[in-house]
């Protein structure tokens, strides 16, 4: 799929979504905003991880930063500039943090990323006993629910074109290079400890920003609700499951995961995220590709064993009525 | 002097406990590569059988020691042949076997952590065990506390000797430095793989075992061990059991000190900065050479 018609197509999901807080009622609506937060998150992360192969778990880590940002600024911030200021404030953390860790490799990196979230969470929790004397925030004037919702609507959406934009740019080849080798890619040119930088500070921008849009949805924040590590562990296996190394795999399984969890989550607790390590346990040992990897292999078997002798039929029917057919052969598909 | 002192044997006695808890995961990531998060969560099993046989048969938890081990080791052998085999003889290299091996574990932490949820409940469990202190040199310990730090001193030391001067020993660290070169020399590695790795999951039921003596337990208690043992070997070194003992110390101590000068919630940010830290400046460990 070309580029402009993916942005294309993301804009008319916008659209068409937009009015969405008018129609729905509210329990569909904090369906759809947990479908499109959980889009942002795993867009953003595969953008990074997905590409360079560096296993990051510090997602809640950065969504917590964000929400935090707008309890913190909550009664003088106005919201669109909260929701800035947390992911600024999620990215500029991710920088200082990537340049310290980020010449760690495999499972390192990974194990730091996985501590991130329960330090920051520590070090807040820490903050605002000794400073601000008080363990959560209430967050006073939320905004309305369409704001909140566009907001999100808004971040998800910037965050696929965006994802879509750094794909094919020279940054985004650097990132996929020092995913399948980083030594060559040092070779070649690529500054490989800024590449890494920005493409971590970048993906936190999301989630950050995305952390400080849904904070207001709660109305009472407290550490372990928004350094909930389990938001980080979903982002990774959604992304796993739809294919970390695609842009629509893990778009899909966002929507599809986030439904899944709304309604089994709050009835079957521990019976969910048992079939959850289950299942990533069977994808890693039999599909390490994600869905999008049997859809390209069902999509290679179709050319393969189809398309040739379609086109052979299709050209032979345009020789006999001459060329008022359009032509059609097999290296003209879309790839 | 005297507050001192016992603020280091606390630390050191702390260290030990973490020293036992590393000890299993020193095994399976040092020496085989397979980064095994779920570490913690064999822990709790471990803890919860030895509750579970201690509260409703009324055994001695020492001596259900030996139990837990057989028991766990079993386990670890199904969950070898289950989950990790594949991905251990089919990988490229063991940059891929960690990375897998790691995503394997988390699948694990969720399975075994919830099924744990749905079996127990979410409630505090423990009983008491050796619980009175005894008093050495002016200062009061647990005697549970200072059987867990024997133990740990023991057995890392055992550890330590059989890797070095038995021909069992020997065949581990071949296989550590070439597993094709180990097969060449007539080593079974197709059966001395699982085995290590099942002593590495018995090693984590034996800790479990011992702590459930000390604390109380619930089944989200393995996740901070698991970060601990893999701050305890990193300091360590990887593979080096003797690093591991160190280690284990080291980060009890700086725990302790760190924690009697500034404050008890600051334990996380301590230990989460040592690990950056000699990750930063040490990646092989502080002992390596």
């Amino acid at each position: 799929m070309s580029q402009h018609k993916l942005i294309f197509g993301v804009l008319v999901g916008a659209l068409v979504l937009a009015p969405m807080p008018w129609l729905l009622e509210d329990f569909y609506l904090s369906l759809a905003l947990s479908c499109l937060m959980y889009a942002g998150l795993t867009v953003s992360w595969a953008m990074f991880c997905g590409s360079t192969q560096y296993l990051s778990i510090a997602t809640s880590a950065f969504f917590g930063i964000g929400a935090y940002v707008t309890a913190w600024g909550s009664g003088t911030l106005p919201y669109p500039l909260a929701v800035l200021l947390g992911g600024a404030i999620a990215a500029a953390f991710a920088a200082l943090v990537g340049s310290a860790v980020l010449h760690l490799r495999g499972a390192y990196f990974a194990v730091i990323t996985f501590g991130l979230g329960e330090l920051v969470r520590h070090a807040v929790t820490y903050f605002e006993k000794a400073y601000a004397r008080t363990v959560g925030r209430i967050i006073s004037d939320a905004p309305e629910n369409w704001a909140v919702f566009l907001m999100v609507l808004f971040l998800a959406a910037a965050a696929i074109v965006t994802a879509a934009l750094v794909r094919r740019s020279r940054f985004g080849l650097a990132l996929a290079a020092i995913g399948s080798d980083e030594g060559r890619a040092q070779t070649l040119g690529a500054n490989t400890r800024h590449v890494k930088t920005a493409g971590f500070a970048l993906s936190a921008f999301f989630a950050g920003a995305l952390g400080a849009a849904m904070a207001v949805r709660w109305t009472y924040i407290d550490p372990p609700t928004v350094f909930n590590p389990f938001i980080g562990f979903q982002t990774v296996l959604i992304a796993m499951i739809g294919g970390a190394h695609t842009l629509l795999g893990p778009l899909a399984s966002s929507v599809v995961f986030s439904l899944l969890t709304e309604f089994l989550r709050l009835r079957f607790p521990y019976a969910y995220l048992v079939m959850l390590g289950v299942l990533l346990i069977l994808l890693v040992l039999y599909l390490p590709g994600g869905l999008a990897q049997l859809w390209e292999k069902w999509r290679a078997m179709w050319n393969a064993r189809w398309r040739a002798r379609w086109d052979l039929r299709w050209n032979r029917l345009r020789a006999r009525r001459g060329a008022r057919l359009p032509r059609f052969s097999a290296r003209s598909g879309r790839d | 002097m005297g507050l001192w002192l016992e603020v280091a044997a606390g630390g050191l006695i702390t260290g030990g406990i973490y020293a036992v808890v590393a000890m299993g995961l020193n095994l399976q990531y040092g020496l085989m590569r397979i980064m095994n998060i779920s570490h913690g969560e064999f822990l709790m099993v471990g803890a919860y059988f030895t509750w579970w046989a201690h509260t409703v048969w009324r055994v001695d938890p020492l001596v259900f020691l030996p139990v837990v081990a057989i028991v766990l080791f079993v386990a670890g052998l199904v969950i070898y042949r289950l989950c990790f085999r594949r991905i251990a003889r089919a990988a490229a290299s063991a940059e891929v076997v960690e990375a897998r091996s790691l995503l394997i574990g988390f699948g694990l932490m969720f399975t075994v952590q919830n099924l744990a949820y749905l079996v127990f409940g979410a409630d505090m469990r423990g009983y008491s065990y050796l619980a009175d202190p005894v008093e050495i040199a002016g200062a009061r310990f647990g005697q549970n506390r200072l059987l867990v730090f024997g133990f740990a001193v023991a057995a890392s030391l055992a550890l330590l000797a059989a890797l070095r001067y038995t021909l069992f020993g020997k065949a581990v660290r071949a296989m550590m430095q070439s597993p094709t070169g180990a097969q060449l020399v007539g080593i079974d590695t197709g059966f001395l793989h699982p085995a290590v790795f099942g002593a590495g999951i018995a090693l984590a039921g034996v800790a479990g075992a011992l702590l459930s003596m000390i604390y109380e337990i619930t089944p989200g208690m393995g996740e901070p061990y698991t970060v601990t043992a893999l701050i305890v070997i990193t300091l360590g070194g990887l593979g080096s059991a003797g690093g591991c003992l160190l280690g284990g110390f080291l980060l009890g101590l700086v725990e302790a000190f760190g924690m009697y000068w500034t404050s008890a919630s600051l334990k996380m940010l301590l230990s989460y900065s040592v690990f950056i830290g000699v990750l930063l400046i040490r990646p092989k460990g502080l002992f390596a050479r």
